[in-house]
């Protein structure tokens, strides 16, 4: 069973403005999934189809069997989520967050002080758990945050853009806590995010979502591999040698004492070429490796459209959803 | 657990929520008495010189509290459309919308939560009355009966406000419209003078104002112990409580789209 399966949706909004357009895809249950995007891609819009906040035009979602749009309440029940604007409550104690969120997810009495207290231990917020929440940092809002989404234990957690204002320290360790539940747990992690180097290191998939289209979905090693191979930059000194053999790469470049050679898999194929370089009568100096990165992957096939293919009303849905998110 | 089971319990889990809040942090609490009071202590001192204001052989201070009662309840229910609009603004509300709960408990709970605040008025008020000397039947029946039509009321224009919340959608909106319900209602209704005192076009107005039947029951069960018109005033408003209810749990969800 997929723990996520949309098919074909559709959001228009009242003034006739798409902000997500026949999408489809799925999910599979223990996986990291990320749907990345520019702003305004539809990717909140999406999620919250997905959490039964909105109300799709058109399509089909179904979360772990259950039908979203027959039966929110018993999805509602399976998923946790943390939406993109710290909404942990600042007039309310670390713990009084957790209690009345188990409550509002009917925990049982009798396993509720027990998960309150795992999550608190689990995020590091046990030591301040009676401090109003307004006193804590970003950072620790931000695992209150996720605490509170998990005192339910929801087979999928939603996290939308969750290092959104994060300072470099909090991002890691926010991050790490996400791989751990979902190496510990099982939990199927749904994220979006439009930090690449981020999604890289989380997703087991991802797809690219672009003015409510999806661009391009796979598993970001696949995805990067599809805009080209990795570049080897060799300075030599000596002879430069004019070509390479076939087998080993080709040459996009060659001035300066600095070849450069496009190849598929760098890291195998620097002792080749140094091999065949020094042999053929040059002396390797230095080897630098540049490899592809979720970036290049983004870069084309999220903002090419922008420029090549978007109407004035796709621009101002994108515009409009900015405005509408932009805190 | 079946649907209204979770619909309650989440109502008042909700409702505990905004009490915790109270608890943590009561200033709002104590300033929002500073307006009833200087209405007792200033209008009411004023215009308890002027005879025959009141019916009914009372003095205008006795008259006049129960109506300060219902005005400073509908003063502290009317914002709670603020409040969510609030909530909706950094994300409280997305995240409560977001769980298993039934949508109708996020309206009861917030509008339980004025009633406790409302009845924190009515101490509050109770409390000054005593000191100042109004002459008021402190039967514990009838206060408990006081307490009642407060809850209901502040739930009714609680639900109202947010009713309103979900059309209106920000807070400088709901602050103007505030403004201009809370005003019309308050000198519409029979709060600080009786009904017949208005022109004609008032005294048709104030039949259909919600207010005037609060303030009757309050001044029934306090003052006069002629409970005659105690059933009408108690169904209107339970009528209305349940229609804003019903409307502010339908309209919730345009908040956040």
């Amino acid at each position: 069973m997929h723990a996520i399966e949309v098919g074909s949706l559709t959001k228009v909004y009242p003034d006739g403005t798409k902000a997500v357009n026949d999408v489809s895809f799925s999910v599979e249950e223990g996986e990291i999934f990320g749907l990345l995007g520019p702003n305004g891609a539809g990717k909140t819009t999406t999620i919250k189809m997905i959490t039964t906040l909105a109300t799709p035009t058109a399509g089909t979602i179904r979360v772990f069997g259950a039908d979203a749009l027959r039966s929110p309440q018993e999805v509602r029940q399976m998923l946790g989520f943390v939406p993109q604007a710290i909404s942990v409550d600042g007039d309310l104690t670390g713990y009084e967050n957790l209690l009345i969120f188990a409550k509002l997810f009917f925990v049982d009495r009798e396993q509720r002080k027990k998960r309150i207290q795992d999550a608190l231990n689990y995020f590091g917020l046990a030591e301040r758990a009676n401090d109003l929440v307004k006193h804590y940092s970003g950072g620790m809002m931000r695992r209150l945050e996720i605490a509170q989404a998990l005192v339910n234990r929801p087979k999928l957690l939603f996290l939308d853009e969750p290092s959104i204002g994060l300072d470099p320290y909090s991002r890691k360790q926010v991050i790490e806590q996400v791989k751990q539940l979902n190496q510990e747990f099982g939990t199927t992690i749904f994220i979006t995010t439009h930090d690449m180097a981020e999604a890289d290191e989380l997703c087991d998939r991802l797809a690219i979502m672009n003015l409510g289209r999806i661009a391009i979905s796979g598993a970001p090693r696949d995805l990067k591999k599809m805009v080209g191979g990795d570049v080897l930059s060799v300075t030599l000194s000596g002879r430069m040698p004019k070509d390479l053999p076939t087998e080993l790469g080709s040459v996009v470049s060659s001035e300066g004492g600095v070849i450069k050679v496009l190849t598929p898999d760098g890291e195998k194929a620097i002792p080749r070429v140094t091999d065949y370089l020094e042999r053929s009568g040059a002396v390797v100096e230095s080897v630098s490796l540049s490899r592809p990165t979720l970036e290049d992957v983004f870069m084309k096939y999220a903002k090419a459209p922008l420029q090549t293919e978007g109407t004035y009303q796709e621009a101002r849905s994108a515009r409009r959803s900015i405005v509408r998110h932009g805190k | 657990m079946n649907d209204v089971q979770r619909s309650v319990t989440s109502a008042f889990t909700i409702a505990e929520m905004e009490a915790r809040k109270i608890r943590h942090d009561s200033t709002e609490l104590w300033m929002r008495a500073v307006q009833p009071a200087l209405w007792l202590l200033i209008f009411g001192e004023v215009f308890n010189t002027v005879r025959g204001l009141a019916p009914g052989g009372l003095n205008y201070m006795q008259y006049i509290t129960p109506g300060v009662l219902a005005q400073s309840v509908l003063f502290v229910a009317i914002f709670y459309g603020i409040t969510i609009v609030w909530e909706r603004d950094v994300g409280l509300l997305t995240k409560l919308l977001s769980t298993p709960s039934p949508r109708i408990s996020v309206v009861v709970g917030k509008a339980l939560a004025a009633g406790v605040r409302g009845i924190f008025q009515g101490v509050m008020i109770f409390a000054l009355a005593l000191i100042i000397g109004v002459n008021i039947r402190f039967d514990p029946l009838d206060v408990l009966g006081v307490f009642l039509v407060v809850v209901l009321f502040a739930m009714c224009f609680a639900s109202l406000s947010m009713t309103l919340a979900s059309f209106l959608k920000t807070r400088d909106r709901m602050m103007g419209i505030g403004q201009a319900i809370t005003i019309p209602l308050f000198f519409g209704s029979n709060a600080i003078y009786p009904v017949s005192l208005m022109p004609p076009w008032l005294q048709a107005i104030s039949t259909y104002n919600p207010l005037t039947y609060v303030v009757d029951a309050m001044r029934a069960m306090l003052l006069t112990g002629d409970y005659s018109g105690l059933p009408v005033d108690i169904a209107a408003l339970l009528i209305s409580t349940v229609f804003f209810i019903l409307c502010a749990s339908a309209l919730l969800k345009r908040l956040i789209q």
